[in-house]
């Protein structure tokens, strides 16, 4: 689970400082699915890098699960993140010159796990997302859908508790969409994740268990608004 | 393993930046390589150089001190020979006697270079403690000038010295000294039994040009010597001629009008090892104060030409240069490999988003650069060795100067005051040029590579470290 409580984030644009979040207090349950939307630079993006522990908060603290993500080590940080927390980025982010199992297996390195450990998972991962022909291709011989996919069974092959997916569907096209949508959607009830999505998409918001709005650094969530 | 495909699939992908890079170390370790073969080359040339004027197994030389020059009107020491050359023609003088020397060959055997040392000197040095073995030699100049019949006259040629060295060879001790340096080629050498005879050995190019051969005849200061060997030795600034048994050269030989009989003005000497030469050298100092005491080290200076300016340029530009070219190669590579760690900013993002720590990045990034360094090395390496090929083959003779004097005392008496000088003859040899690559060479490139891959993967490790994850996702691809 999720606590945030006055969580602000803010940048220095040269001699002006950005609010990104503004005293953010929210929590998201265990298994949630929570959309979040909003215009572009109104912090979205932000909240899942703080959520993710890519980012630090300025103010105020972020726990998962009791922990403090804002007190702990960067090692400590880093650790949670490879045993608890997968993303998805709108540009997928794999690695070019590895092919999609070993971009796969990436998420498994910082685990130790072992060669023979790390085939099965990465086969296992591949399979669960309809890749399993595909292992051998790299991200250039891939669609945009099929390396979406890929970034996914990168980020389930941990098995992690929380997946943080930032505008998925943002580079697809309106079928390849709703296959990954739907994909996540079948991903996230089977494995019982805490999905926080960032979407422009209405429609794929309303998906969600809540949704949540970002303007200007605030969030006010369906039916709560944020203080 | 998967830090290997990583790092081989990375590389293969920016093949031609790798190239680049490592073309750059190649060139700045190839000429680090090449310039130490050139140098190594030039020592050795040196080296066979000292080895010919001193032998192959002796650690201190002495020499008896210079002779002091004679004044203009100090007339010649007794027993000692002047010429006197005036508009009356040319004179001869033996202990204030003259007549004229015109069609006359005066040959002389001696040493202008060195005060005698009596030979029982020798037994001392022989004695001192970290001393194993001394023996005594004459290095001696046969010269002889043939004044022409009509010499003085208008249009009448001058005079001119020949001179060849003669060196009397202790042949008890045949280890030590210059002929020990050289290899027989045809006949033998000198034995111990030939301590008295009239036998000597011969340079192979003296007796190329002199056109003898092993049973010729050799003739020292007008004496028969009969040839019973040729020897080739190193190309020396002034390598003995002929070789004669020291009690014959004692024997023929003059310093300043008088016998040169138990006489030696060189000592050989062998220390028991390397570490004893300074304390040798001061022993014998002691012993000798008014002799010169050398060591190979201390040689090198008396060594002028070609050979002298080269080492110069080898050990002096061609270093700084070598260091230039390295730092130029090894600041192009770190350029290039951060900007290639810029390039991938939003893939090490990624990494560190799956958990991947900073290190394990680093190590990554440190692996690819060490790779490029260590092509570079070998390339660096292989470039070595042609441009070590090259110099050998093409690189021009060198030229070691020695003067040498004749042993001869000329005074002018004509036009003006009387001025007197002793004539020396330079002799100089050709030295080939060679470039060797030595084993510490291509283990210096090979560090010298490990360290530039090192050194370029640390700035950009430099990069990694402080990466942001959440800004480095937020670069556009």
């Amino acid at each position: 689970m999720y606590r945030l409580t006055d969580v602000t984030k803010l940048y220095a644009k040269g001699r002006q400082t950005v609010p990104a979040v503004r005293d953010l207090t929210l929590v998201i349950e265990d298994g949630e699915w929570l959309a979040v939307q909003g215009r572009t630079g109104h912090g979205k993006s932000t909240l899942l890098n703080l959520l993710g522990g890519l980012d630090r908060p300025t103010s105020g603290t972020i726990e998962l699960d009791g922990r403090n993500l804002s007190r702990l080590r960067e090692d400590q940080v880093t650790r949670l993140r490879a045993e608890s927390i997968g993303f998805i980025f709108q540009t997928f982010n794999l690695v070019p010159t590895l092919s999609a199992a070993e971009n796969v297996e990436a998420a498994l390195i910082p685990l130790r796990a072992g060669a023979a450990e790390r085939r099965r998972r990465v086969d296992v991962a591949l399979d669960s997302v309809g890749l399993g022909d595909r292992a051998r291709h790299l991200p250039g011989e891939m669609s945009g859908g099929q390396q979406q996919r890929a970034a996914i069974a990168r980020a389930l092959v941990k098995e992690p508790k929380v997946l943080l997916a930032d505008e998925p569907t943002g580079n697809l096209d309106e079928d390849t969409r709703d296959e990954i949508i739907n994909l996540l959607e079948k991903l996230w009830r089977e494995r019982g994740l805490t999905l926080v999505l960032v979407t422009h998409d209405t429609a794929i918001a309303r998906r969600a268990q809540r949704v949540g709005v970002m303007s200007k650094g605030l969030l006010s969530v369906h039916g709560v608004a944020a203080t | 393993m998967f830090f290997i495909t990583y790092l081989r699939r990375e590389l293969r992908r920016r093949m031609r930046q790798a190239i680049f890079i490592a073309l750059g170390l190649a060139l700045g370790i190839g000429l680090v390589v090449t310039v130490t073969a050139a140098s190594a080359g030039v020592k050795k040339a040196q080296s066979d150089v000292l080895k010919s004027l001193y032998g192959v197994g002796t650690d201190v030389t002495v020499t008896g001190a210079a002779p002091k020059p004679p004044t203009p009107g100090s007339g010649p020491p007794k027993g000692g020979q002047t010429f006197q050359i005036s508009p009356a023609g040319a004179q001869v003088c033996n202990d204030g006697k003259c007549h004229s020397a015109a069609g006359q060959t005066i040959d002389h055997l001696g040493s202008a270079s060195y005060n005698p040392i009596s030979q029982s000197e020798v037994a001392a040095v022989s004695r001192l403690k970290g001393v194993r073995a001394a023996a005594g030699g004459l290095a001696l100049s046969d010269t002889s000038i043939t004044i022409p019949k009509k010499f003085g006259q208008p249009g009448a040629p001058l005079p001119t010295p020949n001179s060849f060295n003669v060196q009397g060879v202790d042949t008890s001790h045949l280890s030590l000294g210059p002929l020990s340096a050289g290899t027989i080629t045809s006949g033998r050498s000198l034995t111990s039994s030939d301590a008295h005879a009239d036998v000597a050995v011969v340079d192979s190019g003296y007796a190329k040009s002199s056109k003898l051969k092993v049973g010729s005849t050799v003739k020292v200061v007008g004496h028969s010597f009969k040839v019973v060997g040729i020897v080739a030795q190193p190309q020396a600034g002034s390598p003995p001629q002929v070789f004669i048994p020291l009690a014959r050269a004692q024997a023929l030989g003059k310093a300043a009008g008088k016998s040169l009989k138990n006489e030696v003005n060189t000592i050989y000497v062998k220390a028991s090892s390397a570490a004893d030469i300074p304390a040798v050298q001061n022993e014998i100092k002691k012993l000798l104060p008014s002799g010169t005491v050398t060591t190979a080290s201390s040689l090198a200076s008396q060594v002028t030409g070609s050979l002298s300016s080269t080492a110069k340029l080898a050990n002096d530009l061609g270093r700084w240069l070598s260091i230039l070219a390295l730092i130029a190669a090894f600041a192009v590579a770190s350029l290039l490999t951060m900007a290639a760690v810029t390039r991938r900013v939003r893939e090490f993002g990624t990494l560190k988003a799956l958990g991947w720590r900073s290190r394990r990045i680093i190590a990554q990034v440190m692996g690819e650069s060490l790779v490029i360094g260590i092509v570079g090395g070998v390339a660096g390496v292989a470039l070595g060795f042609a441009g070590a090929a090259i110099i050998t083959a093409v690189a021009p003779q060198l030229s070691a100067t020695v003067a040498s004097a004749t042993g001869q005392q000329v005074v002018s008496a004509g036009g003006g005051a009387a001025r007197g000088f002793s004539p020396t003859v330079p002799h100089t040899v050709a030295v080939p040029m060679s470039a060797t690559v030595t084993a510490a060479a291509v283990v210096a490139a090979v560090v010298l590579a490990v360290i530039g891959g090192l050194l370029a993967g640390s700035f950009a490790s430099w990069r990694i470290a402080r990466l942001r994850p959440a800004d480095a996702l937020a670069r556009v691809a």
